[in-house]
């Protein structure tokens, strides 16, 4: 008696992707994202281990010369510009004739500020800056940069906060 | 004469509806969301710094005009609240720490409210933290400073365009830090 020989039943080489549960589940993360779009004009990024202080405001950040004091540097837009030592200064960046000048961020300040190619820049013009700083630091250090950004021609400074109660 | 065919139409009939052009938009929106996207919300606090040479003047301008309100942050007794009129009267209150060492925002904020009603006119207060106040802290106390929480504590303020009184629920958004100056 001969054996019989199994036949796979035919079956087509195309097969339909069944993709509502996926498109249920992009639409959900559509929405998300959605909410958290990020309506402002300007980019923040804040530094690695750096606390910012939470605040209630509401006020969007505008565009500015970036400066960030963190408890182990202080940057300006992403370049690093000094150190820092016990959330202080180090004593090579302060002035000897007046503590409270940091000559590293009025170096870079001045430059800025004497840029001819950033002369027109409202940010510039108008002296403004957002501060991004630890929320950790010490007034005293913080007013030192304070010091230094309105001797450079900066006054006007937006402290950086996260939104909080 | 031939009769047509009826036409039969079968109401049971079902179809699957084409999900992929849609899913291919939402695929591409995604990595375009996922960029631009700010998980953490950052807004800004504006302060006013003083300017070197033509602060002083200014500000002598503006003191003779109206009230001068100052914020003392004190590393160990609390936050002082300072209110010079304009007739040179001065008077001052202390809003001690909690016993935990942690400073009373709460009877903080009622105190400015009190101040803010004695001086509907102000919206701008000088503030001088002692060096070894966080960061944190200050940011705390310009919290407290700039706006009522009660919705039903409303301070007058007069429209200068239509010469009419309205309400506002903002008490001291204007801040300068008074003694960056000072050594």
């Amino acid at each position: 008696m001969g054996r019989r020989k199994y036949e796979l039943p035919k079956q087509k080489n195309t097969f339909g992707l069944n993709i509502t549960s996926m498109t249920d589940m992009f639409t959900i993360l559509l929405v998300f994202l959605l909410q958290t779009y990020s309506t402002s004009d300007v980019e923040l990024i804040p530094e690695n281990g750096l606390r910012l202080p939470q605040s209630t405001t509401s006020t969007n950040p505008v565009e500015s010369i970036k400066l960030t004091v963190s408890k182990e540097l202080v940057k300006l837009d992403k370049t690093k510009i000094a150190d820092m030592k016990d959330s202080n200064f180090e004593a090579k960046d302060i002035d000897p004739n007046d503590t409270n000048f940091i000559l590293p961020i009025f170096n870079e300040l001045d430059k800025i500020a004497k840029d001819e190619k950033l002369k027109n820049d409202p940010a510039v013009k108008e002296g403004r800056i957002l501060l991004q700083a630890d929320a950790s630091l010490p007034y005293s250090t913080l007013r030192k940069v304070m010091y230094t950004a309105s001797m450079a021609g900066f006054p006007q400074l937006k402290l950086v906060t996260v939104v909080g109660n | 004469m031939r009769r047509g065919k009826k036409v039969r139409i079968n109401h049971e009939y079902e179809f699957e509806l084409d999900l992929a052009p849609l899913l291919a938009v939402m695929v591409k929106l995604v990595p375009v969301l996922l960029v631009s996207s700010a998980f953490v919300q950052m807004m800004t606090i504006e302060t006013q710094l003083p300017q070197v040479v033509q602060q002083a003047i200014e500000k002598n301008e503006k003191d003779e005009k109206a009230t001068h309100i100052s914020i003392e942050v004190k590393e160990k007794e609390g936050v002082k609240i300072v209110v010079k009129k304009n007739d040179g009267k001065e008077s001052s209150e202390i809003v001690p720490k909690k016993a935990d060492g942690t400073y009373d925002y709460a009877r903080l904020h009622e105190r400015l409210v009190a101040v803010k009603q004695q001086n509907p006119e102000v919206f701008k207060v000088d503030l001088s933290p002692d060096g070894n106040v966080s960061y944190n802290d200050i940011v705390r106390v310009m919290d407290e400073a700039r706006r009522s929480r009660d919705n039903n504590i409303r301070f007058p303020i007069m429209d200068k365009l239509t010469n009419k009184e309205t309400q506002t629920d903002y008490m001291f958004p204007e801040v300068t830090f008074a003694n960056t100056m000072e050594g």
